[in-house]
């Protein structure tokens, strides 16, 4: 879940709320969901929220939201935007993988150091949610004063070109550097750049985004150092570019609130796609941006009285609403329909029910009483559930200890330490499930059998007492091209004696009197298997059926487990017991 | 008259005229004290003996008590170090006294407290004085303790004023004994008088013994009753497998209908469904087991279309979708489900047996799979409770006391609904409720009511609400372990399995 980090004194600044301490401010932010998690070296204090509301992703953003919550703020508020001077003009040269673009340019902003932390901080949070890792959304934030992009002809707007370059085609100064490096360069030798190297590696061209002095930011990967942002920038250009042209936009509309709240100035820029670039067809070719347009969404009174289970007067719903940072309009009716105005930064709000859950927080869900539905229905177990259950309950009254073991495991537990040879036409011989990308060499595949797991709980628990006689009934699975999901899902009964007097008589009696427990017809004919001992491993044999197998386990199994008591030994497929 | 061997010798040992304590008679028998007792009382109750009891009051040294017989008091070791410092002279700084005489901790407070209290000289502003004329050597409490360790049952005279400070200083107990002793009654004399046999004693009952009816006659051998058994350990089910036990008992009592579904699956039922984005950061490598074996090829075509068109333009005239690649592609891959909501969608859709007709209320207990460090709270697979109600017209207020019913069952009560976000149910509400043995606040399962993005695809046209929790952890609030590996998987250990507290 995304963290955001909060001076709290800029909190206090922003939401002119000089009074409130810590400790309220932390109870206030609970109250919207955000959970204190801990504060960061420079005393910050972090909070922890849930990942749909990305516009609290800076405490200009929080700020805003504890306005709203305190009923400082009501209704919708879009900030004011000056008309466009500047064109993000788009070369066809783009790479294809990377196509979009959007941006503000932003004046008269005032950034002392906690300000710019906030802005840096916003930007790596947005890269890292909705921007998937920068993958399918990066912003580029720039000096404009720095930025030259004086129009070529007299009258002409001034603009800025994102277009593509070759790996090795140009050079730059990235930040946090004093080299000109080309972009191919940048992923070798730059830290940021060896970070982000895997978005663009695999590109033709590399994105870039040019002014009248050349290259100044290779997005997604790193800006150029001539248009640093400082603490004595005024003006700002704000770049973003990205694999879908919505969620830049909605990423630039977050960044342009968060620097009105702080007093700049919201200015349009024209983006220009050129003819044969690929542009957003849902939008258009020429586009002006940021796009701080509102949504309208309509919802019924009926249903918002339904799903909280509350009745409401109209007026107390329009309030909700506008405690929510919403506005809402209706007409008196048979049925009340609310028109709700939503604003340009809420990214989650996807169908009307998404308002009703902003009715129910700013109602308070704690004030709903709680009520036990009044709706019969019958209850049941699962026929298989019941029949693991009456199996397991055998095998405890024979005295075995009931086990639970990991559906993973790896290839030698399952198959080289059993001396079983995978694809063979043995019990457990099946072919594996494997996992295609495994986070430990230990768990690599799902078991094709249960005894490993028991032989190797038992190689666990060689200082504890004997006798240790354990069985499980679990799941196992191996890989069958007939079935729709591709594996073949079973649920086996093995059990294991292990005793100083362990021997196939031990199992084989056991295994009978399971058995006879569900009236299930055994036969142990002779067979071969490499985990026993030869001449004493019998197939398990149930109403004709052959389903397992039984014996005394190999001495070389018993060896590589460090095993020194004998143990006998049978697994088959549960099902033979139905 | 026949007795069993030990009240015979008892009996015999015993005195008309004079009190013998039970230690002589063990002296003089041979039987343990305890044995004594028991065949003394025996005797009694056959009208043979008198017992007579006397309590005495008794000081035991404490360890604290005997460290300092050992060390010296820490107030006279204070004396004399500061008298070493040269306090006869003046006052000397506090803490170098404090430093030369080896105190530490909890001794400081007692040396500083007692120092003035015995006289031995004053503290002030950090400096200590003392009274040369004071003498560590005659300091009752010193001797009383000495006198104490020499002979631990001695009963010397100590003054009781001075114990009764030792007893509040906490070095020493002051416990209370009791001495029983015993005569011969008139009936014991003329019983040994008139001759008592020793009776034959019997070990086991032997088949032999009920034929015969020898048993009769037989005085059976006294077992020491309280000893320790030989271990015995029988089978018993996993102690997770109780706890998944009650938990579908408590559910299939409240309603609620079993699901049972594949571990593998495809990424369609797994995620797609649920309405979660396909770059949704829980669907990357990072969290989910693919596995390689080729995709799904049977996926009904319709439903497939539905939940596709979900995801791109969302559901109903004001419903919008995912700015997010979806690919049919990967809707087909299998994989291992990482919450068993997987069964929830195949059971709504239909998909799984019959069209379910509101009301319906089902759940699981079941296993998933997350891709993450195994820990001592987290396990790459682990159990999940699912379940749901499906009914019309079902609010948030129904959720609250169908979640609140099913959690006082396990006696958690004063349920925390805490608004949530998850993609696929909304209003959403992490549960957290009080730990029933620390009070702890704890969250206790993630709940909401299912999105129109999911149901409607599904073909379901009533409200769905659904909750899911692990089991792990409602078990380690049951049983109080500490590292959830112990519970479950091959790195288990067989003792703590077989010493595990049932839960019922």
């Amino acid at each position: 879940m995304p963290v955001v980090d909060i001076d709290a004194d800029e909190l206090r600044e922003l939401t002119g709320h000089a009074d409130k301490d810590d400790a309220e401010l932390k109870a206030d932010l609970f109250g919207l969901g955000l959970e204190f998690e801990g504060e960061t070296d420079d005393g910050d204090l972090q909070f922890e929220f849930a990942p749909d509301r990305l516009d609290r992703l800076s405490v200009e953003g929080v700020a805003r939201s504890l306005r709203y919550h305190y009923g400082d703020a009501r209704g919708v508020y879009v900030p004011e935007t000056n008309d466009a001077e500047w064109t993000i003009e788009v070369d066809e040269s783009v790479p294809e993988e990377r196509p979009y673009v959007t941006g503000a340019v932003v004046r008269g902003v005032d950034l002392d150091d906690a300000a710019l932390d906030s802005l840096i901080q916003l930007q790596e949070k947005l890269h890292a949610t909705m921007g998937r890792g920068r993958a399918k959304g990066a912003i580029g934030i720039h000096d404009l004063a720095m930025v030259k992009g004086a129009p070529l002809q007299e009258g002409a707007e001034p603009s800025v070109t994102y277009r593509g370059v070759d790996p090795e085609g140009d050079t730059f100064v990235p930040l946090d550097s004093n080299d000109e490096l080309t972009p191919a360069a940048v992923l070798e030798e730059h830290d940021t750049g060896r970070t982000y190297a895997d978005l663009v590696a695999s590109y033709d061209r590399y994105p870039a985004i040019y002014d009248e002095l050349g290259l100044f930011s290779f997005p997604p990967v790193i800006n150029g150092k001539r248009t640093e942002v400082t603490t004595g920038s005024r003006d700002l250009l704000v770049e973003l570019t990205g694999t879908d042209q919505w969620t830049i936009d909605k990423m630039c509309t977050i960044v342009c609130y968060a620097l009105s709240a702080r007093g700049a100035t919201i200015e349009s820029v024209e983006i220009e796609y050129a003819d044969g670039a690929a542009f957003p067809e849902e939008y258009g070719s020429a586009l002006v941006r940021p796009n701080l347009e509102t949504d309208t969404k309509s919802v019924t009174h009926d249903r918002i009285e339904t799903l909280l289970g509350v009745d409401f007067e109209p007026e107390a719903v329009v309030d909700c609403f506008e405690r929510s940072g919403l506005d809402a309009s209706y007409t008196l009716g048979e049925d009340v329909t609310y028109e709700v105005e939503i604003p340009p930064y809420r990214v989650d709000v996807l169908h009307p029910l998404d308002l009703i859950d902003d009715v129910g927080r700013a109602y308070g869900f704690d004030r709903l009483e709680p009520r036990y539905p009044d709706v019969g229905t019958v209850g049941g177990r699962h026929e298989r559930s019941r029949l693991e259950d009456a199996v397991r309950t055998s095998l405890v009254g024979l005295g075995f200890e009931d086990l639970l073991n990991f559906h993973m495991t790896s290839a030698p537990e399952n198959y080289d330490r059993m001396r079983v040879e995978p694809g063979s036409d043995v019990v457990g011989g099946g072919d594996p499930v494997s996992i295609t990308e495994p986070y430990s060499e230990d768990y690599t595949q799902l078991r094709t059998w249960a005894l490993p797991s028991i032989v190797a709980l038992l190689e666990r628990n060689t200082h504890n007492a004997y006798p240790q006689d354990v069985a499980e009934v679990g799941f196992v699975a191996e890989r069958d091209e007939s079935e729709n999901t591709n594996v073949a899902e079973h649920r086996s009964v093995a059990a294991a004696v292990a005793r100083r007097d362990a021997s196939y008589e031990a199992a084989k009696g056991r295994l009978q009197a399971l058995c006879d427990d569900f009236g299930a017809e055994l036969s142990t004919p002779r067979t071969e298997h490499p985990s026993f001992i030869g001449g004493r491993t019998a197939a398990v044999v149930i109403d004709g059926e052959p389903v397992g197998v039984i014996g005394e386990v190999h001495p070389a199994v018993l060896a590589e487990h460090d095993l020194e008591v004998p143990v006998a030994a049978f697994e088959f497929r549960l099902d033979a017991l139905r | 008259m026949r007795l069993p061997e030990r009240q015979l010798a008892v009996l015999e040992a015993a005195s008309a005229t004079d009190e013998r304590t039970i230690d002589d008679l063990a002296a003089a028998t041979g039987h343990k004290p305890e044995t004594v007792t028991g065949a003394a009382f025996d005797l009694r109750d056959e009208g043979l003996l008198a017992v007579s009891e006397t309590t005495t009051e008794h000081a035991e040294l404490t360890d604290e008590g005997r460290r300092y017989v050992a060390d010296g008091l820490p107030e006279t070791r204070l004396y004399r170090a500061a008298l070493d410092a040269g306090a006869g002279d003046g006052p000397v700084p506090m803490g170098q006294v404090i430093g030369a005489a080896d105190l530490a901790g909890h001794e400081v407070d007692v040396a500083l407290a007692n120092f003035p209290r015995k006289g031995f000289g004053a503290i002030d502003s950090g400096e200590l004085s003392v009274d040369a004329d004071a003498d560590p050597e005659a300091d009752p409490e010193a001797t009383a303790l000495a006198a104490l360790a020499a002979d631990d049952d001695a009963d010397d005279p100590i003054d009781t004023d001075v114990l009764d400070r030792l007893a509040s200083r906490g070095l020493v107990d002051l416990v209370e004994r009791t001495t029983r002793a015993v005569t011969l009654t008139d009936a014991g004399v003329d019983a040994l008088m008139e001759g008592v046999e020793a009776a034959e004693t019997v070990g086991q009952v032997t088949p032999e013994l009920l034929a015969s009816g020898e048993w009769r006659d037989a005085e059976f051998t006294e077992y020491n009753v309280e000893a320790d058994a030989p271990e015995v350990n029988g089978g018993r089910k996993h102690v997770l497998r109780g706890t998944a036990d009650r938990v579908k008992d408590v559910l299939v009592g409240m309603g609620f209908q079993e699901m049972a579904g594949p571990h593998a699956d495809s990424d369609f039922w797994i995620n797609d469904c649920l309405f979660m984005p396909q770059d949704h950061p829980a669907r990357t490598h990072w969290d989910r087991f693919a596995l390689d074996v080729p995709p799904m090829a049977d996926i009904p075509e319709a439903l497939l279309e539905r939940v596709e068109a979900a995801h791109r333009e969302g559901v109903g005239p004001d419903g919008d979708g995912y700015h997010s690649p979806w690919s049919e592609e990967f809707a087909r891959e299998i994989a291992l489900r990482g919450h068993t909501t997987s069964l929830s969608m195949r059971y709504l859709s239909g998909y799984a047996g019959a069209e379910l007709e509101p009301p319906q209320r089902y759940f699981s207990v079941e296993k998933v799979y997350r891709n993450d460090t195994l820990d001592p709270t987290h396990l790459l697979e682990f159990y999940q409770i699912e379940g749901w109600v499906m009914a019309e017209d079902l609010s948030v207020r129904d959720l609250m006391g169908t979640f609140e019913e099913f959690y006082r069952q396990f006696g958690i009560t004063d349920i925390r609904f805490k608004p949530h976000y998850n993609p696929y149910t909304e209003p959403s509400f992490e549960l957290f409720g009080e730990h029933p043995e620390t009070g702890e606040e704890i969250e206790i399962g993630n709940s909401g009511v299912f999105r129109e993005e999911v149901t409607k695809p599904l073909g379901v046209d009533c409200d769905v609400m659904a909750w899911g929790l692990a089991l792990e952890r409602l078990a380690m609030l049951t049983t109080g372990a500490e590292d959830i590996r112990d519970l479950h998987g091959t790195l288990a250990d067989i003792d703590f399995l077989r010493n595990a507290e049932v839960s019922y």
